[in-house]
């Protein structure tokens, strides 16, 4: 393994190893089954933390995996900017499992770029260009969704997107001070995952859709983390009971077997694209390899309903994790809803200390990106009970160290 | 073709599957394509050709997906690896350490030029540029970045930026500041635009969609001089041109200059499984960003145990079989016909040019792009043309074509510019009216035409 740590050093650099080691994951990802992964040594961790939401059906899913090696012998990418067998099978598909009017897509890899598709299908769609974020929010690498989120090194990297305004979070009158008839989209995502698992307030969320419909204006909801399942119900927008006019959903569509994600939009959005085809292009969009993957996941997510077990699970997750917080002083609050949970320390530290421990204990863990100093916790959706007492006595012992 | 035969579909399933691309994806894409009698359903696919769902006409493919088939479609190997993979691996811990993303980097290091040792792994071409941007504003401390007229890098926030056609961006700006382009190819005006506050110049050593101009090496090791002389970081996009494409393994090689960073997608996933990579030296500045920065570019679905798999086995198959060999040789074959047909056909095309199998040939007009492409597909050649330059045909077959695939695609492309002659009986002298050939020329109007025109083609 130490061949492999100087390997990493050399190609990835000596910052980026350091990096791992402070959040404890400097090891080598050796195997994975279900809700755990091994190093190479065979220790067994049980993961937490699921590529910031992307394992829902468990780790390695074998009808997922099944599906990716008949799709291999049957077909390839495609030629991108042909229509496909595929991307059709999979929007009908697709269609009947996202929520009611948001049944148009653009299918995508990273991300990031399904953020950027987004603002820019709002501009376009709208003819206006002002953007509006909230705080606290992470949305991706790539340039709108960068220049949208909250980060501190952005400033590095010149100026950013024009036209952007951020406002609080959950605070009413600041949005409807700030939608107006020049604002293109409102964006934020319904749970703040990164953030400490903030939570929008479902009179926020309302106000928001009536601002944006006063006004012309196109509600935007990051679901990358928060999409299937992991709030308890299948998406935030389902759980809150609003809906939003774009919709980003990511890799979970693939349950973690294909980088494939969507923008997910209403049907009088999706106008913009059949009066501009071919305008917003992606080598990897809508691969057919990809989109057969995604199709049988699917089939998995309507067959295993995971939502209802993170519903459940996560309920009792989070009454052990608050007795926790009232026996342990480090543990500030438990923050989340379903299996999208937070745990707030004191700093960053602290954060960084615990997520050191809680991987000795064998739960991966990683600290969130806006809010550094919580530790979140994302067990893949099909955890059961033996689970979760894995989770809560590793993280319980982490506490202690 | 595969080992699976899959049977040709109905008319209903055909009908249903347009049906639902248009209701749910875009309308729009549906007439554009079949007004250049793209609506192709791509069935089975093999070597360089596929064949037709319904019909099942075999069609060779000239635009492997802009140059995404580099190993061929369907290779047998990388199935294989993938196939194995699948049974132990998903797409890995994001940001975490694993053997086949350690493999793979080692290897990009390993067949990358000079000292360009360095490896930061993403997850699409788009998603890399935008990487190599931030690193190179980030290691400079500078905001400029300079690109090319009709450059091409992508649709995300900064690589649209760096995009050299208006028709991908007016509708979406203001995008970032900082942007500005320099006429391809054109020592002088690189001169005039470099200051101590560009960080960086960003091209593509062939622009693929700017319409096949290649840079020369006088043009590139000017720019190496400059970009040293100013420390500015210079950026090859190789994402269309790498991996054998041109005749060498990196179209820098063919001109010795190196960059300091270098970008790298499209045919790293061997057309089953998206990949993307950034290259950058090891010089002190980069690396001393990197390392006090390694957060500064996460690509959530990139850098992936799977693709990482892929990936190593298409370089493994590529150097075991020194592809751009077979690429030099055919891509030469290739341009020597085609100057054949320039010559023969001389009031129709002003230019052929190109390197290895990323070869242009360029129309009068801009109308003829489609047009061609209706005619080529009619004869059994699914080729595109350049998106900021539709009067420039391309044609970028995967790489593993024989002498006998050249010829029969020299054949199909002869026969296709007879068959466009027959329409420009037509659309030739309206075109001489300056308010018809504007029209044309105009994608929307010349795709209603077109559709027009092929439903009274009574020669097809």
């Amino acid at each position: 393994m130490d061949a492999l740590i100087a390997d990493a050093q050399k190609v990835f650099g000596k910052g980026f190893v350091e990096n791992l080691a402070s959040q404890g994951m400097a090891w080598e990802e050796s195997g994975r089954d279900r809700s755990v992964v091994y190093d190479s040594n065979g220790n067994e961790f049980i993961d937490c933390y699921c590529s910031s939401g992307t394992y829902n059906l468990g780790r390695k899913n074998p009808a997922i995996a099944h599906a990716l090696k008949q799709a291999i012998r049957e077909t390839d990418q495609g030629n991108f900017v042909m229509i496909s067998r595929e991307k059709a099978l999979l929007s009908e598909k697709l269609a009947r499992f996202t929520p009611h009017t948001l049944d148009c897509f653009l299918f995508t890899v990273v991300r990031g770029e399904a953020v950027d598709a987004a603002c820019k299908l709002a501009r376009g769609y709208t003819g206006r260009s002002e953007l509006i974020t909230v705080d606290g929010a992470c949305y991706g690498q790539t340039g709108f969704a960068m220049s949208l989120s909250e980060r501190s090194d952005k400033k590095n990297f010149g100026p950013l997107i024009p036209d952007i305004q951020t406002i609080p979070f959950n605070d009413i009158d600041a949005a409807r001070r700030t939608v107006t008839k020049k604002t293109a989209a409102v964006i934020l995502e319904p749970v703040q995952a990164e953030n400490n698992c903030r939570i929008a307030d479902k009179d926020y969320l309302v106000a928001l859709r009536t601002f944006c419909d006063k006004t012309g204006t196109l509600l935007i909801f990051d679901e990358s983390q928060t999409g299937f399942g992991r709030t308890g119900e299948k998406f935030a927008s389902d759980y809150f009971g609003v809906l939003p006019h774009i919709m980003i959903i990511g890799e979970a569509l693939s349950g973690g077997m294909f980088p494939i994600g969507a923008m997910v939009f209403t049907g009088s959005v999706k106008s913009f694209f059949d009066e501009h085809p071919l305008i917003h292009l992606l080598t990897f969009g809508g691969h057919d390899v990809g989109c057969r993957v995604a199709a049988a996941a699917l089939n998995e997510y309507d067959q295993v309903k995971p939502w209802k077990n993170a519903q459940k699970l996560g309920n009792v997750l989070k009454e052990r994790l608050k007795e926790m917080a009232g026996s342990n002083s480090k543990l500030k609050s438990v923050q989340g809803i379903g299996l999208m949970l937070s745990l707030e320390f004191g700093s960053v530290e602290e954060a960084e200390g615990f997520c050191r421990s809680a991987i000795q204990q064998g739960v991966l863990v990683k600290r969130g990106e806006v809010a550094k100093y919580s530790v979140i916790i994302r067990p893949t959706l099909t955890i059961n009970d033996q689970d979760l007492d894995k989770i809560v006595t590793g993280i319980e012992k982490a506490l202690s160290a | 073709m595969n080992k699976i035969s899959r049977k040709t579909i109905s008319r209903n399933e055909r009908d249903q599957i347009f049906d639902a691309f248009g209701k749910h994806i875009s309308k729009g894409q549906i007439r554009y394509l079949t007004a250049g009698h793209l609506d192709i359903l791509e069935g089975e696919r093999d070597g360089i050709r596929f064949k037709e769902s319904r019909s099942g006409k075999t069609y060779i493919d000239g635009f492997s997906s802009a140059g995404c088939f580099n190993v061929g479609r369907c290779n047998p190997q990388v199935i294989q690896a993938l196939e194995t993979a699948a049974d132990d691996y998903d797409m890995g811990t994001y940001g975490m350490l694993s053997a086949p993303k350690i493999k793979l980097a080692k290897l990009l290091a390993e067949v990358a030029p000079g000292d360009l040792n360095r490896v930061l792994l993403c997850g699409t071409g788009a998603d890399a540029i935008e990487g190599a941007l931030k690193l190179a504003r980030g290691a400079t401390g500078r905001n400029e970045i300079i690109s090319m007229v009709k450059a091409y890098h992508g649709h995300s926030g900064m690589s649209l930026s760096a995009n050299g056609k208006d028709y991908y961006k007016e509708l979406f700006e203001p995008l970032m500041p900082g942007f500005c382009f320099a006429p391809f190819g054109d020592l002088d005006a690189i001169r005039q635009m470099v200051s101590e506050r560009t960080a960086a110049i960003i091209l593509e050593p062939i622009q693929g969609e700017g319409g096949i101009h290649v840079a020369t090496d006088e043009y590139l090791k000017g720019l190496r001089e400059t970009c040293d002389q100013y420390g500015i970081m210079l950026i090859f996009d190789e994402i269309q041109t790498g991996f054998g494409r041109t005749g060498r393994l990196w179209a820098s090689e063919h001109s010795g200059v190196m960059p300091d960073i270098m970008v790298l997608a499209k045919s790293i996933g061997g057309g089953l499984y998206p990949n993307a990579a950034i290259l950058y030296r090891d010089r002190s500045e980069l690396t001393r960003y990197v390392d006090s920065n390694p957060e500064f570019h996460l690509s959530m679905g990139g850098g992936t145990d799977l693709g990482c798999i892929v990936s190593s086995s298409v370089i493994e198959y590529i150097v075991e079989n020194k592809i751009w060999e077979n690429v030099a040789k055919m891509g030469a074959r290739l341009l020597e016909g085609l100057r054949r047909l320039e010559k023969e056909n001389s009031e129709i095309i002003v230019e052929v040019r190109g390197r290895g199998m990323m070869v242009g040939v360029e129309y009068k007009e801009e109308f003829m792009g489609i047009l061609m492409a209706d005619c080529l597909a009619t004869h059994g050649m699914f080729a595109v043309y350049s998106g900021n330059s539709p009067q420039v045909m391309r044609f970028q077959f995967p790489t593993t074509a024989t002498a006998e695939d050249i010829d029969e695609a020299l054949e199909v492309i002869q026969k296709a510019i007879k068959l466009s002659k027959l329409y420009l009986l037509i659309l030739g002298p309206l075109s001489r009216i300056p308010f018809f050939r504007a029209m044309f020329n105009k994608g929307d109007i010349l795709v209603t035409f077109n559709v027009w025109l092929r439903k009274i083609a009574f020669w097809e």
